[in-house]
């Protein structure tokens, strides 16, 4: 944390997350209850991914990747469950479905792209 | 969905999502340079400290978790709901003088009705509490901030979101999205909600029923995150000198509160989801046998502690306030205290006196009346210990004292009426009826509203700086206190009348009493339009308080915390050449000057 001044170190008061956290939940909700593909695949992604930015801020994880990762496993499963809920109703679930699998691929390639271009010292914080 | 629509949203999304990670890399850069900068800290002003933790601009209220911006954002975004919700009801009242529609046709009528209700609770009245309790519990019981600083952020800025998907009704139809706002009143019974024609095509309002669904989950979300930080901040973000034994009455009921929240709002994010997935996913939780009555149970489940997640820190206001102008502290501390704790508990037992017209059993309908009788007692102890402090007390009838009898007067006629409907053959009469409209205003306007006015004004010059107009305060509170009377208690008559609720019609023998409640309303709205322009304009222009004191509380010493801190910020400021105005004058204070009257 020392060698990486984050925001709170500068502005203890402030911090970027959480408008957005606010953001991401009520467009993925939209997304996925009206089944409309691009808002539920953007907000999920806004959502998860300001998740693991606020837990990396606040020190609840020293990396960003445990967080991205775990929000992946959480997406997969969240759309697996899906994908079994549509056998159980005669509404269609399985586009809502492909929309979290959709943020879960989008987000493993952010963390591979992450992994591979992003510098080690800034990457661990 | 057509394809346009898609790659246009598409496009869109991306967009936002490319926006919002180049502006946090900007953030990025911005901390990184930020400390070798300079020019962020303006040395000699007063807002120095401000300037050293938060940036500026826009962008620190954008990005801020202390719990002061946090208390004045939620305070912004309260009153504004309140002017929403207030200008639905002007549109309503102006409509029911007279017998037949005039103005507003039967839908709009039945859509504000219902937007009307949802926004005083969810977005007025939750946040009010909200923006004193950010404010004031961390510097009342001698906290850094709040125990989790970025959760309460989170929890403010799902409010907007909220907001904007509970009223998106009113802007579909212009817009052309093909749903109407929710006609289903704020209880949304089934089987109106669960829509008649099937999934979203119902005709109470479609699509717009569905994200008000969602709008009011994700208020109950925020309130529940607000709740949690409560409670951890009051268990173990106290000062050492601040023990169980002494812990000031509003952070007893915002305690208190915090507690009924965490276990009503839940309850009513689980009923929520199950109507919602009935109206969009197949499920049946509210379509079988007895879904309707399940529906009434667990809405009212919620429904009813809601009350008193409303009232309990208002009392807590009211308690804090009230002595501070009688020149004594609060009597009887530990029964009010107690009495909190009562009814915090028992609230959790009457929500079926909200169903004694359903057909339920008797026997739990009695079980259910009494235990709404007994809440009468710890409501009573209560008023009688407010009472009881002011008698012969050294009263001084500031604009947050009379705010604070106005609230004791009217909590006692809303109380009482409500004795009655709690029990069950007066019940089955005035179910229904405009009395009970009456009594639930008497208490949710003549009492909460009123306790917040009172805090509003009480806090004014700690929040700002400033101080308000005394004489635009006083014609407020009369104009609330006359508004208020009228309004409910034409109600009340009506209701005993027989007029039924929830209509955008009458029968003709019911004119005069509707007139005159549209009369109150207007002298209410009249209040209310000075009520706003005396903040904005004092917030901006309004004499400088100079004094750490300006209720001359030292004199009982009664000086408390949060006005300690005052004016130790005073003092700093004044160190560091604070700006020389001409001194404030209090509301009451002692002398009273003649600028006052400004």
């Amino acid at each position: 944390m020392d060698e990486n001044p984050g925001l709170s170190d500068q502005y203890r008061k402030a911090s970027p997350w959480p408008i957005f956290i606010a953001l991401g939940l009520p467009v993925s909700e939209i997304g996925l209850v009206f089944d409309i593909f691009p808002l539920a695949v953007g907000g999920l992604l806004l959502f998860c991914g300001c998740i693991a930015g606020i837990l990396l801020e606040s020190n609840y994880a020293k990396t960003l990747w445990g967080p991205v990762l775990t929000m992946i496993a959480i997406l997969v499963a969240f759309g697996a469950a899906l994908l079994v809920a549509d056998g159980y109703t005669e509404i269609g679930l399985v586009t809502r479905a492909y929309a979290v699998f959709a943020s879960a691929i989008i987000m493993s390639a952010g963390l591979v792209a992450g992994k591979l271009f992003v510098p080690k010292q800034q990457a661990s914080v | 969905m057509e394809i346009n629509a898609q790659i246009a949203l598409t496009v869109f999304m991306g967009v936002l999502l490319v926006a919002v990670a180049a502006w946090l890399t900007r953030i990025e850069d911005w901390r990184s340079y930020s400390s070798t900068a300079g020019g962020v800290v303006s040395q000699g002003e007063r807002s120095e400290y401000i300037e050293q933790e938060k940036p500026a601009g826009l962008i620190r209220w954008l990005t801020t978790v202390d719990h002061k911006d946090i208390g004045i954002l939620y305070g912004i975004y309260g009153l504004t709901a309140f002017a929403v919700g207030g200008l639905m009801v002007v549109l309503m009242r102006v409509e029911l003088a007279t017998p037949s529609t005039t103005l507003v046709g039967p839908a709009l009528y039945n859509s504000l009705m219902t937007s009307h209700g949802i926004t005083m609770l969810f977005l007025f009245g939750t946040p009010i509490i909200a923006a004193f309790s950010n404010y004031l519990i961390p510097l009342i019981i001698g906290a850094d901030d709040m125990a989790f600083p970025r959760i309460n952020a989170i929890a403010f800025w799902l409010l907007p979101p909220s907001a904007l998907m509970i009223w998106a009704g009113f802007f579909a139809g212009p817009l052309g999205l093909g749903f109407e706002a929710p006609q289903t009143a704020w209880t949304l019974y089934t089987p109106l909600s669960t829509g008649s024609a099937g999934g979203s095509l119902d005709p109470a309002g479609g699509a717009g029923i569905d994200l008000m669904l969602l709008g009011l989950h994700l208020s109950g979300v925020a309130a529940t995150m607000g709740a949690i930080n409560f409670i951890a901040t009051i268990f173990t973000q106290r000062d050492e000198n601040v023990t169980w034994a002494n812990l000031d009455i509003f952070s007893w009921t915002i305690l208190t509160q915090s507690g009924l929240i965490l276990f009503a709002f839940p309850l009513l994010g689980s009923a929520l989801l199950m109507l919602l997935a009935d109206r969009n996913f197949g499920t049946s939780f509210f379509l079988a046998d007895g879904g309707n009555l399940l529906w009434q149970h667990l809405f009212w489940f919620f429904g009813h502690p809601e009350v008193y997640i409303l009232v309990l820190p208002m009392m807590g206001i009211v308690s804090y306030v009230l002595p501070r102008f009688a020149g004594r502290k609060l009597f009887g501390f530990k029964f009010v205290v107690y009495s909190t704790l009562a009814i915090g508990v028992l609230s959790f037992g009457v929500w079926a006196h909200h169903m004694f017209a359903t057909g339920m059993d008797p026997r739990l309908r009695a079980s259910f009346m009494a235990v709404s009788m007994a809440i009468a007692i710890p409501s009573a102890v209560k008023t009688f210990n407010w009472i009881t402090t002011l008698w012969n007390g050294r009263i001084r009838l500031t604009t947050p004292m009379l705010f604070c009898i106005g609230f004791v007067s009217n909590f006692i006629i809303g109380g009482v009426t409500g004795v009655f409907l709690a029990s069950i053959p007066v019940d089955l009469v005035l179910h229904d009826t405009y009395y009970v409209v009456g009594h639930f205003h008497y208490i949710v306007m003549g009492a909460i509203a009123f306790a917040g006015f009172a805090g509003i004004y009480y806090w004014f010059p700690l929040v700002t700086g400033r101080m308000y107009q005394a004489t635009l305060g006083k014609a407020h509170f009369w104009l609330s206190f006359i508004g208020t009377n009228i309004t409910f208690f034409a109600m009340i008559l009506l209701g005993y009348g027989g007029m039924p609720r929830r209509y955008a019609t009458y029968l003709p023998q019911f004119t005069s009493l509707n007139v005159i409640a549209t009369v109150g309303a207007m002298i209410l709205f009249v209040g209310q339009i000075i009520f706003v322009w005396n903040l904005v304009n004092s917030w901006y222009a309004g004499k400088r308080v100079e004094s750490g004191d300006p209720w001359d509380l030292k004199r009982d010493g009664v000086h408390t915390v949060e006005w300690q801190w005052f004016d130790r910020k005073i003092e700093t400021a004044i160190t560091d050449g604070g700006e020389e105005e001409q001194n404030a004058v209090t509301d009451g204070g002692e002398p009273i000057d003649k600028s006052e009257n400004n």
